[in-house]
């Protein structure tokens, strides 16, 4: 009996060690929460959009798949379309450790790709865990009520070939274009493609 | 000389192009070597064995991909350009390797690999050029996508066998499809139950690796759960949450670490597979919006103050009345054991949160009241409240039984003993939070780690505030009942609760474990009140309790070890299947997607035995005749998912729904809107209002059939 108190504390003193414990993100049922800091350090919460379409990026500025959307344009183009309907966009970059600098290169990157999400977040892996987010880009579309009606690929064609963005179907314009139009997504969860997300080991 | 420079001068055309195509052979990066390779034993002729391969050769660290890569990364893909007459086959690709990073899992190789692929010449084919582009995506923390053309000629008749053991390694990497291997595949809820008959007899009791051809069907993380029943092996292997894919049928792969190679076996897979993956519910109002923390924190204080009025809580907190009224001469005194006691309340419940945080972060899908789902533990729980009860009713004392140290500690340390009373109150009070605090709880899991502790902090401050307020102000405490006689017949009194919790108990685990397990507590509760009484009873003598001792503590361990089997969680029986009436079936994920994909509303009661409110909602407001009959007239399908022993799909469903605990009241009106959640404290109106609410398939309007 006594172990097993013993054992339950430090279970316990671990526990509040660990961050990030959240529920799991599965469409068709509430996105999970979270709370965190834009790059210019005010703070975001997806409570925040409450009424609202959120689109969650997972990005990572040196990955060769998020190059391949961000120097071909294809998108910032995709997140000015959205923006300019009135939905939030979110830019997530997962980070294995704090690191000022991740935050300032994120900034002027995004800067000189022209991008337009409405706001950019560094994590610590516990968005991404409670997303299960895999890859970059790895991209999420929250509904005004916070039910998750998209998760997965940026586009149809997996490849870090900008060529075959021509040709390609963009998920994102797509999932919102009908969620916008009052209709069901119909490709609500495909297979992300690209970088591994870098998570604390 | 001359001579010999004319013939160098003829041949040199016939040697550039072989000399050039060795060259392009190999292409070098940072991270690979890789270069392409001819296995053809009997001479380059149609007819025969010929394999080209891609041998690709990894700096430390860094890997290149499965054909299905996991939860990131890209399968290596080959573009051949081949003269007419001339097919490649597709990649025959090794068993990979599994490859964590952080909590994600990806499939493929490090080190040294070979991709061979088996080439077919049509007859009359004469020499070979060879064209590969191949593409790959290497990483390590990072990922280079690669690519490389890579030319070879082959020459007609030629017998190539140099890279033989290369290949024949590969060969032997391979899975293999075992004649006469048989597999199936159902879905079962988030789990896709696998099993196969016919692997090797060397494969028999090993565990085995998984590894599925398609990905975005199965969590690649997740860990699976298999076993061996003889010569079949079945495996639980958790669906993603993020599925996109519903095959008919799944390659998998299977090997054993300690070897290299492995078995593929094609398994169909027996729908339906459940909704999500199909299309999402559009945005359609919905049920009531996720808490805020403070609205979460709100609830929690105020049903924390309510586990007060808990016949589960009451006696325990009446002895801490009791404990007020003899200290209270002492103001401050008093309000330390106040504190003390609001203390050990609070990191009670901290410590409850952190670890079921710490179980659902384990991957264990428990939800709050998960304690009573373990027959050995409302067991124990049973044994605890008799010992409570038989001491409040006089049956022994403590001070008899405990070491004298023990009864000292309590004397000298009136802290500790507050602070006691505190984590003993939090942990009677446990099966009364799951009716309450589904909400907040559900909300707090749904937090970063550090909101949801405070969430539960919250709980067990407004559980301690009464006593903290009657400590801390004089007022309340003077409004306490002065000592006196009926301090003693009050405990007697008290006693009385606690048995009726007992029954309540032995209630549950006959639930859990049947007739035979309540049987067996029942012996051991009688056990133990016969060792209380011959040990304790202060009016026995020392050489009578040595006597009846003797008698009774074997009596007990004979107790113990006839109950023990039918109370132990892994081999406990599980009672009677969960009542199914005229009006109510079973719960499973199948019957739900199977009745909506008939256009079927559905309404769901999740419920366990030990849940009170869940009983008493199933007796009233569930039972109410005029409920029954508008369900029956709307076609509603009527569905109970008992809770009462663990049920790891049962707990997932839960999560869904923004739930931890039960009562949950769920009505899936239609397939494209998200299930409706009904109040946990039930009443047959709301029932019939939700009934009525529902859409009909054709009008997508309001029903137009009146309750009966």
């Amino acid at each position: 009996m006594k172990t097993n108190h013993w054992k339950l504390g430090v279970l316990g003193v671990a526990l509040l060690a660990a961050s990030g414990a959240m529920a799991q993100a599965v469409v068709g049922k509430p996105a999970p929460a979270f709370k965190a800091t834009d790059l210019a350090g005010k703070p975001v919460a997806l409570s925040d959009f409450k009424g609202k379409y959120v689109v969650l990026e997972w990005t990572n500025p040196e990955c060769p798949f998020v190059k391949k959307h961000y120097d071909s344009g294809n998108l910032p183009a995709t997140q000015k379309d959205a923006t300019a309907k009135g939905v939030v966009w979110l830019s997530i970059q997962t980070v294995p450790a704090a690191d000022p600098k991740v935050r300032s290169e994120l900034q002027s990157w995004q800067a000189t790709k022209h991008a337009a999400a409405t706001a950019s977040v560094i994590d610590d892996g516990s968005i991404g865990k409670a997303y299960r987010a895999a890859t970059t880009p790895h991209m999420y579309i929250v509904d005004p009520q916070g039910q998750l009606i998209y998760a997965g690929a940026i586009d149809s064609k997996p490849t870090s070939n900008p060529a075959d963005i021509q040709g390609a179907t963009n998920y994102v314009n797509q999932a919102l274009g009908e969620a916008l139009a009052g209709k069901p997504v119909s490709q609500p969860v495909t297979k992300a493609y690209g970088c591994t997300v870098k998570y604390p080991t | 000389m001359f001579r010999s420079w004319r013939l160098l001068l003829q041949l040199l055309p016939a040697l550039l192009p072989a000399w050039a195509a060795a060259q392009s052979t190999v292409v070098t990066t940072e991270h690979v070597r890789a270069e392409l390779l001819a296995h053809a034993p009997e001479g380059v002729a149609p007819g025969k064995p010929l394999w080209l391969g891609l041998s690709i050769d990894h700096q430390p660290k860094w890997h290149t991909y499965w054909k299905n890569p996991g939860d990131s990364g890209l399968p290596t893909t080959f573009k051949w350009a081949l003269p007419e007459g001339v097919q490649a086959g597709p990649i025959a690709w090794p068993v990979p390797l599994p490859l964590p990073f952080g909590p994600l899992m990806n499939h493929g190789y490090d080190g040294q690999v070979l991709l061979p692929v088996a080439v077919t010449l049509a007859p009359g084919t004469g020499d070979v050029d060879v064209t590969l582009r191949a593409d790959w995506l290497v990483c390590k923390d990072v990922c280079i996508p690669e690519s490389g053309e890579f030319r070879l000629r082959l020459p007609a008749g030629a017998v190539i066998d140099g890279q033989a053991k290369r290949f024949e390694v590969a060969r032997a990497e391979a899975p293999v499809e075992p004649p006469g291997a048989k597999g199936s595949a159902r879905v079962d809820g988030e789990v896709l139950v696998v099993e196969v008959d016919g692997l090797p007899a060397a494969a028999h009791g090993r565990t085995l690796r998984f590894f599925p051809e398609l990905g975005g069907v199965v969590d690649p993380a997740a860990p699976v759960e298999q076993r061996w029943d003889g010569a079949r092996w079945s495996a639980r292997v958790p669906l993603s949450p993020q599925r996109s894919e519903s095959p008919e049928a799944l390659a998998i792969v299977l090997a054993d670490a300690a070897r290299p190679g492995g078995w593929r076996v094609e398994v169909p897979v027996a729908g339906p597979w459940p909704g999500p993956g199909a299309p999402a519910p559009v945005p359609v109002p919905v049920s009531e919006p996720p808490a805020s923390l403070a609205a979460s924190m709100g609830l929690a204080l105020l049903g924390g103050l309510l586990l007060n009025l808990m016949p589960c809580v009451f006696p325990i907190l009446s002895l801490k009345v009791l404990g007020f009224a003899k200290a209270g001469q002492d103001r401050r005194g008093l309000a330390a054991q106040g504190l003390a006691y609001t203390a050990g309340v609070v990191v009670s419940f901290l410590a409850l949160a952190g670890l079921l945080l710490a179980l659902r972060a384990g991957g264990e899908a428990l939800g709050w009241g998960f304690q009573l789902q373990s027959p050995l533990f409302v067991a124990g729980l049973a044994v605890v409240f008799t010992l409570i009860g038989l001491n409040l009713a006089g049956v022994f004392e403590f001070g008899s039984v405990l070491p004298g140290s023990f009864a000292a500690l309590r004397l000298h340390h009136p802290l500790a003993d507050q602070a006691l009373t505190g984590v003993l109150a939090v942990a009677v009070a446990s099966p009364c939070t799951a009716p309450f605090m589904g909400v907040a709880l559900g909300a707090a899991l749904t937090l970063p780690t550090a909101e949801a502790l405070a969430v539960f902090a919250a709980l067990g401050l407004g559980m301690a505030l009464p006593y903290l307020a009657a400590s801390l102000v004089p007022a309340v405490a003077r409004a306490l009942p002065r000592p006196g006689v009926w301090m003693a017949r009050f405990k007697v009194a008290m006693a009385f609760p606690m048995f009726a919790t007992v029954v309540w108990l032995v209630w549950v685990l006959g639930q859990q474990a049947g007739i035979d397990g309540a049987a067996g507590l029942l012996s051991v509760l009688v056990a133990v009140a016969f060792v209380m009484w011959a040990l304790g009873s202060p009016g026995i003598g020392a050489r009578g309790r040595v006597v009846l001792g003797a008698v009774a503590v074997p009596v007990l361990v004979v107790a113990v070890l006839w109950a023990w089997p039918g109370l132990d969680d892994a081999r406990a029986p599980r009672a009677a299947v969960p009542e199914v009436s005229a009006d109510w079936q079973a719960w499973s994920p199948q019957a739900v997607a199977s009745a909506q994909a008939a256009g079927r509303p559905v309404f769901v009661d999740f419920t366990a035995a030990w849940c009170v409110t869940c009983q008493f909602n199933k007796r009233t407001a569930l039972a109410d005749p005029a409920v029954l009959a508008q369900a029956r007239d709307a076609g509603v399908l009527l569905l109970r998912a008992d809770w009462t022993r663990r049920d790891p799909v049962i707990t997932r469903e839960l999560t869904r729904l923004g739930r931890s605990g039960v009562p949950v009241y769920a009505l899936y009106a239609r397939p494209d809107q998200p299930p409706r959640l009904l109040p946990e404290v039930l009443r047959a109106a709301d029932v019939r209002e939700a009934l009525a609410g529902i859409p009909t398939a054709r009008d997508g309007g309001p029903a137009s059939r009146s309750p009966s």
